[in-house]
């Protein structure tokens, strides 16, 4: 009998079928399926998607927009765009850690705001000078989140709870407290925020004056990709990070290959919950320099999706956490260009999320495909032996 | 006293039937973490449904409520198909999947009603107006001290919940799907073995749980806020979840939580009034429910003996 393999599934696996290059194709695949999903809603609404996705990459400064303000250029969007980027890398990289260990981390926005509550009231009310205010930021935001994490997995491996459901907890916990401490003691009675945090010690410069641009220049940056970097080289190179892998990889198999789970457990959500802690401190004493009370933000729920997208892999976050920074960064000026709902933003993003997901299934469709085609190759080869 | 028990049963049974509905999901051996979506777009599609019969049926008639429920409990229902899909048919991870499906109903949900409001209804806003429901009081009983309180301003979804549950009790011990439905949490490849597909059951389980889920969404749209919004995302699918870990995947323990839940929030509010302090205290008392969720987690979730094949993917072939 001969097997027929439609054109259909030999164009998807000559797409994707290489299976080096699958970590890369994959996740290009779900963006694009995600944006042509994305475009087909906006064209429904009576709107261009093209225009609009362009409008996306104007808004980040990736692509120069009609006009500019006083002061203002692609470069300094770019800035700007990259101010956002900042939080976003630390927080998919806490994400990856996690994962990696087989854990996972939904409690990074409760640990940014937790940070950055704990920095903004220490640090950024003093009047400390900027060499001492800013690593003194950078180091408390990393011990705070740091502990919530480290709490987290403490509760995981003693008590075993789910720690998704702690996390959840611990999120909502963190956004009354500290929303009931702003209230009471630090608010600022115009923006119903709490009130700026010192320029020495925020981690964004504002304003900076090269020539007639005003610049705003996110310290930060530098030092998320060299974190991206230490990441990488610690699961790669080191005894830890190979220990973190193994439990996530299987629990039981390291267990009997003598791996204290226990210890590495905590230990992962603690890194975690220190790179959320810095992500925090970036956003609410960097990209912001106040706290809305009762708003988590929307950066720790992003960074799953960032995360999802570069495989848990350092380097691949640091190609997704631009796209996703893009999307959401841009949306603003697409929604008052285009007159979409900046709102748009997060269901392309969820989108994305809800395609990365099928990662695996498209993986095993994939090979599913090329075994067809394989089979059919070799029957063709057999029926002409045959004559 | 008598406010503490209204108030805290108006919370605590739309709980109730939505850890029902994770019970259904997690003894099939799905893994159910997309409660909050779940909720969140059942109830969108219940609002939505309510207002637009609302406007033909003018503002008094109580047709829109019982409807809204009805569609509530489909768009559920609908919405959780993606979950049943990703994690059945594309072996997807359940926990992954489950935060994926919640993320995107609220991006979803608010898109649409913003993006609904303005081109049907003309109107920038980001909620859906439900408008108070009605309460009933049974007369006689409602005259009894502290008991009579929970035949006081009862909403009409209480009386639909606890019909629901007791039906879905029945389903789920009495019945042969019940059975097996439980088995596939255990040991589907037995369930396999006895010619039932364990794939067919699932999906039926994780349905149940998006009708459930869907009803409570529309029940909190009701009676906390009187309208839709992005609101509804305030983790109450997360506390379902902590309920029925509590509750040990049983409906009867688990009913006992949600009522501690529902007890511990509306007495900690009273409290706050009671003593007059001010509105940002309300705060503080919003933690109780997630404290103490932390607290019996931290004292029961190491004996509890969660369903033995939960979370793992069917593969026929694995022994």
């Amino acid at each position: 009998m001969k097997q027929k393999v439609d054109p259909l599934t030999k164009f998807f696996v000559k797409l994707l079928g290489n299976e080096k290059h699958q970590k890369f194709t994959i996740p290009v695949f779900a963006i694009v399926l995600s944006l042509i999903v994305g475009a087909v809603v906006i064209a429904f609404l009576g709107k261009n998607p093209l225009s609009a996705y362009w409008n996306l990459l104007q808004g980040s400064g990736i692509a120069p927009k009609a006009r500019y303000a006083g002061g203002k250029s692609m470069l300094t969007d770019f800035f700007s765009f990259m101010n956002y980027w900042t939080p976003m890398i630390f927080a998919s990289l806490s994400v990856a850690v996690a994962l990696k260990a087989g854990l996972f981390n939904i409690g990074i926005s409760g640990q940014m705001l937790t940070a950055g509550f704990i920095t903004t009231v220490m640090i950024g009310y003093s009047t400390l000078s900027a060499p001492i205010a800013k690593p003194l930021v950078i180091m408390i935001g990393l011990i705070a989140g740091g502990l919530v994490g480290g709490l987290i997995g403490v509760l995981k491996y003693k008590f075993n709870i789910n720690e998704v459901v702690s996390s959840i907890m611990l999120n909502y916990i963190a956004e009354y407290i500290i929303a009931f401490f702003i209230n009471t003691k630090y608010v600022d009675p115009v923006s119903r925020q709490s009130k700026a945090v010192s320029d020495a010690s925020r981690l964004t410069l504002m304003n900076v004056q090269i020539g007639d641009l005003k610049f705003e220049i996110p310290l930060g940056i530098i030092l998320a990709i060299l974190v991206a970097f230490f990441i990488r080289f610690l699961f790669e190179k080191t005894t830890i990070g190979y220990e973190l892998k193994a439990v996530g990889a299987n629990g039981k198999a390291a267990l009997y290959a003598g791996i204290n789970v226990g210890k590495n457990v905590i230990l992962a959500m603690t890194i975690s919950g220190a790179l959320a802690g810095i992500a925090g401190v970036t956003y609410y004493m960097g990209y912001f320099a106040s706290i809305q009370p009762k708003v988590l933000s929307s950066t720790g729920f992003d960074a799953i999706a960032v995360s999802l997208l570069g495989n848990s892999n350092p380097i691949g976050i640091l190609f997704s956490s631009f796209l996703i920074t893009v999307i959401g960064k841009g949306s603003t000026y697409m929604s008052s260009t285009a007159g979409l709902d900046a709102e748009i933003a997060s269901v392309i993003t969820g989108l994305i999320l809800l395609f990365s997901a099928c990662g695996a299934f498209i993986q095993y469709k994939v090979k599913r495909g090329k075994d067809r085609i394989e089979d059919a190759a070799k029957q063709a080869g057999n029926g002409k032996e045959a004559k | 006293m008598n406010k503490v028990i209204i108030d805290g049963l108006s919370f605590a049974l739309p709980l109730f039937i939505m850890a029902i509905g994770g019970i259904y999901s997690e003894r099939s051996g799905i893994t159910n973490l997309a409660l909050e979506g779940l909720q969140g777009a059942g109830a969108f599609v219940g609002a939505l449904v309510a207002i637009l019969l609302m406007n033909k049926l003018g503002p008094d008639s109580q047709i829109p409520y019982y409807v809204a429920m009805v569609c509530a409990m489909i768009g559920g229902m609908l919405y959780s198909l993606l979950h049943a899909v990703l994690c059945v048919k594309f072996k997807a991870d359940q926990v992954i999947s489950g935060v994926v499906i919640n993320i995107l109903a609220m991006a979803l949900t608010t898109f649409l009603t913003k993006s609904i409001n303005r081109t049907v209804f003309g109107a920038p806003s980001d909620k859906f107006v439900l408008g108070v429901s009605a309460r009933w009081t049974v007369p006689g009983i409602s005259k009894i001290p502290v008991l009579g309180a929970v035949f006081t301003n009862i909403y009409p979804f209480e009386v639909i919940i606890i019909v629901i549950a007791a039906i879905a009790w029945y389903l789920l011990y009495r019945t042969k799907f019940g059975l097996h439905l439980r088995a596939c949490g255990d040991n589907p490849h037995a369930v396999d073995a006895a010619g039932i597909d364990v794939a067919k059951v699932r999906f039926k389980a994780v349905m149940m749980s998006g009708a459930l889920s869907g009803l409570a969404g529309m029940a909190f749209a009701y009676s906390i806020s009187a309208n839709y919004s992005s609101s509804i995302y305030v983790g109450y699918g997360y506390l379902a979840i902590a309920a029925l870990i509590f509750g040990n995947w049983k409906i009867m323990p688990t009913l006992g939580a949600c009522l501690l839940f529902g007890l511990a929030k509306s007495g900690g509010y009273q409290i706050v009034q009671a003593a007059g302090m001010p509105s940002s205290y309300s705060d503080l008392v919003m933690i109780l429910p997630y404290v103490l969720t932390l607290l019996l987690l931290v004292f029961f979730s190491k004996h509890n003996n969660a369903p033995r094949a939960l979370g793992e993917i069917y593969d026929k072939g694995k022994r």
